[in-house]
């Protein structure tokens, strides 16, 4: 998860631009992590004497591994290490980066290590997603000032977590609005009633509605039609689902869930109490609307 | 009875959620099965059809699911109705198992647990 809040990080101080970021996030998939970044994420190498090993490389015909322990910057033991640890998808993603010429290994090293340092993150919160930490951040990040905050930090860490398990990992939160009116193109809403009562929402325009649609359908959609309304307004449903179960068991308070609506074209306003809170796709940005 | 002389209505306001369930009870070999889109259709489709299982959404429009299934044990206090729900708290599971339903299962719906009631209710 603070994979997802570091591609913020580095919108947010203009490292990246945000089509350099969505490029990379698409190709996560496809990245390998290559011992490089991995040692500057261990903390064996520094980008400089990264891109040492890396000029030394184009002079002799050895592995990078096996030139930086020539050159006495790590141990045979620190690149066994490396090869047989498994990467976080931060990782991956500075990867994708490099590799596409976003930013240096000096740049993602400086990010990387500033983002940790401001979180009081380890390498190892990346990999475990320590549930606790998780919600700091995403509470620190989104700074709702309503009355429900708390419960609005437990809807959007699940909210993650959901779109992580049924759309994929490949998004970035991008900055949370408080807002009076706003104009829906293609949004799947459904109520939630009792103590924790607001509206909830999911939007985007056509070709991000179809993308995400198709995502959790687990089939191509190709228009926004019944069955892309039917897979917006079913995840939103299951996510409201299993919060109101969370809720229930974490505090005895029942919530109860209306039908959802589909609307389109249509600009609400004299909102109160209402956040928006756009994620950025690969395919385009998806936005949720939670407020009472 | 066997699996291939069941009839299964399927209830759920989301045509995905229909669809996927659809597909997997057909793939599991039932060869009836019949939808509604909410509550109130639920009822009419289940008087038309008397399928021998039934699988209920809780959150739909016109009548919620536990409504219909309600109004269903009235036609027939024996049918064996399955909540399927996003919504599995306490006092769902609570109220539901209350109202005569034969089961409740919480969405995202594990295909193991959908296979296992039919092949139960085939025998």
């Amino acid at each position: 998860m603070f994979t997802q809040f570091f591609g913020n990080y580095l919108l947010n101080k203009r490292l990246v631009e945000p089509q350099q970021l969505a490029e990379a996030l698409s190709a996560l998939k496809t990245t390998r992590v290559k011992l490089g970044v991995l040692a500057i994420n261990a903390g064996y190498m520094t980008a400089a004497q990264v891109e040492k090993v890396h000029a030394e490389q184009q002079r002799i015909d050895k592995r990078i591994g096996e030139i930086a322990v020539d050159m006495g910057f790590m141990t045979l033991a620190q690149v066994d290490e490396l090869f047989s640890s498994q990467s976080g998808t931060h990782l991956l993603l500075g990867q994708a980066l490099v590799d596409r010429g976003a930013m240096t290994n000096a740049e993602f090293e400086t990010a990387l290590n500033a983002y940790k340092a401001e979180n009081s993150l380890t390498d190892s919160d990346f990999k475990e997603n320590d549930n606790a930490k998780i919600h700091t951040v995403i509470k620190e990040f989104y700074r709702f000032d309503g009355a429900s905050d708390e419960l609005m930090v437990e809807y959007i860490d699940l909210l993650f977590k959901n779109i992580v398990r049924f759309i994929g990992d490949d998004f970035t939160p991008l900055n949370c609005e408080k807002i009076t009116s706003y104009e829906y193109t293609n949004a799947s809403i459904q109520k939630i009633n009792g103590q924790f009562s607001c509206t909830s929402a999911i939007d985007a325009e056509d070709a991000a509605y179809i993308a995400f649609a198709s995502r959790y359908a687990g089939e191509e959609l190709d228009a926004v039609d019944e069955m892309a309304d039917a897979s917006a307004g079913e995840f939103l449903n299951l996510h409201n689902g299993l919060f109101a179960v969370n809720v229930s068991n974490d505090s005895g308070v029942e919530l109860v869930l209306e039908p959802q609506n589909v609307i389109r074209n249509e600009k609400q306003t004299g909102l109160t109490d209402t956040y928006k809170i756009p994620l950025a796709f690969p395919f385009g940005t998806v936005t949720f609307i939670l407020g009472s | 009875m066997g699996i291939e002389n069941m009839t299964v209505l399927i209830c759920d306001d989301s045509l995905l959620a229909r669809k996927k369930l659809v597909n997997f009870v057909k793939s599991l070999g039932v060869k009836s099965v019949v939808e509604a889109g909410d509550g109130e259709a639920s009822i009419s489709v289940y008087k038309n059809n008397l399928p021998d299982v039934t699988f209920m959404d809780i959150v739909m429009p016109k009548i919620n699911g536990v409504d219909a299934l309600k109004q269903i044990l009235e036609i027939n206090p024996d049918a064996k109705v399955v909540m399927a729900s996003s919504v599995g708290t306490q006092a769902n599971l609570k109220e539901a198992i209350n109202a005569g339903a034969y089961d409740f299962l919480q969405k995202p719906l594990e295909e193991d647990q959908v296979k296992a009631i039919i092949e139960k209710l085939a025998k």
